[in-house]
């Protein structure tokens, strides 16, 4: 055995965990060499001196202020428990808000575009072949029914124009 | 018949055994137990067997006294505060252990920030210094006196000259005996590095304190 193979084994040599033939290896080189011998004295003497450091013992406070410490985890645990449920149940309400304000929203655009509004009524006019056609306000007025006149006004010129309803035209078509 | 089994109950009760008495005839997975089932003083138990421990491998870790029992408490509240979580096949000595070595390591980093704090505790520790020694003999001679309080303050020193992560290693090993796998848990690292450190730490400090000890 050579010193670098001593100095890499020899902290289990010290804790005493090497197998039988090992620590023999190592007891033989310690007799031929001075210089890991030294070393080894050293190592344990060392060792015993920091071993035999005394032990310090707790301040006679020590428990006193471990309780109170703990008294205070306690209550931190506790009001961080009831920070947590409040925050979640306040999460839940702004949540739900936020849903029914959205519903609403919704609900209010289709009010908006309305599906139920009733057109008024649009007379259809056809124009007789036989009829010159009048350039007086009687054409005007036709122009202007399909976009939504008043009955009344239509009526008032409707004896000016003869009337063909479509139908009758079409059944004698047929 | 029932009086009869409620006297076998009695008798196979240790005679005056109190509660406390019982916990302290438990290994640590027992009294976490019982604790976990209820039992408050089954804590204090706890307290009791690892506060001088954790004390001192805190304070050799990082050198102060008051701030070793800051963060023994700190190891407490937390292991109050996680018992619940803690996995009972592992040690508990492990996990005391590995929450102590984490808050000393921390105090140590943030003393290397912050030179303030630096200098208030190298200023406070000789203050110390003015405090009785635990291990002082008055019967002893003056100059044998001396000399181990010499002694033991070079042992301090030199241990404190350790770099942080082999001083650990050492500390935990040679102070408070742990195996090496422990060790490994403990520190976070592979049985190798721990072995590694181990030896460097044992042959830097020899060599501090060699000429001392002639």
């Amino acid at each position: 055995m050579d010193c670098r193979e001593f100095r890499e084994q020899h902290l289990s040599y010290v804790d005493d965990t090497l197998p039988g033939i090992e620590l023999v290896r190592m007891q033989m080189h310690l007799t031929e060499c001075p210089e890991c011998s030294r070393q080894d004295a050293t190592i344990r003497r060392s060792l015993m001196l920091f071993r035999s450091l005394p032990r310090i013992e707790p301040s006679p406070d020590f428990s006193q202020k471990l309780e109170r410490k703990l008294r205070d985890a306690r209550v931190a645990d506790a009001t961080a428990l009831h920070t947590g449920r409040t925050r979640r149940l306040g999460a839940a309400v702004t949540v739900s808000s936020a849903l029914m304000l959205a519903y609403i929203g919704l609900s209010l655009r289709q009010v908006d575009t309305p599906q139920d509004i009733v057109l008024p009524p649009v007379v259809a006019l056809a124009i007789s072949t036989e009829v010159q056609p009048s350039s007086g306000p009687a054409l005007e007025m036709i122009a202007a029914v399909p976009a939504g006149l008043p009955l009344w006004t239509a009526a008032l010129y409707a004896e000016q124009t003869p009337v063909h309803f479509a139908s009758i035209e079409s059944t004698s078509a047929r | 018949m029932a009086m009869i089994a409620r006297k076998q109950a009695v008798q196979a009760q240790p005679q005056g055994a109190t509660v406390r008495e019982q916990l302290r005839a438990m290994d640590d997975s027992a009294v976490v137990s019982a604790f976990l089932g209820g039992e408050e003083r089954a804590f204090a138990e706890l307290v009791d067997r690892y506060q001088t421990r954790l004390l001192n491998f805190i304070y050799r870790t990082i050198g102060d006294r008051e701030k070793a029992e800051d963060l023994v408490q700190e190891v407490f509240v937390r292991v109050y505060r996680h018992l619940h979580r803690f996995d009972r096949s592992k040690k508990f000595s492990t996990w005391a252990y590995t929450i102590a070595s984490n808050l000393a390591k921390n105090e140590l980093r943030n003393r290397s920030r912050n030179p303030l704090v630096l200098f208030q505790t190298v200023q406070k520790n000789w203050q110390d210094d003015d405090r009785p020694l635990q291990f002082e003999d008055s019967t002893s001679r003056p100059d044998d006196m001396y000399r181990k309080r010499f002694l033991r303050e070079i042992v301090e020193e030199s241990v404190a000259k350790l770099p942080e992560h082999h001083r650990n290693v050492f500390i935990l090993r040679e102070l408070e005996g742990k195996s090496y796998e422990e060790i490994a848990e403990i520190t976070d690292c592979n049985l190798g590095t721990v072995k590694s450190r181990l030896n460097r730490a044992r042959n830097s400090f020899a060599e501090i304190v060699a000429p001392y000890m002639e």
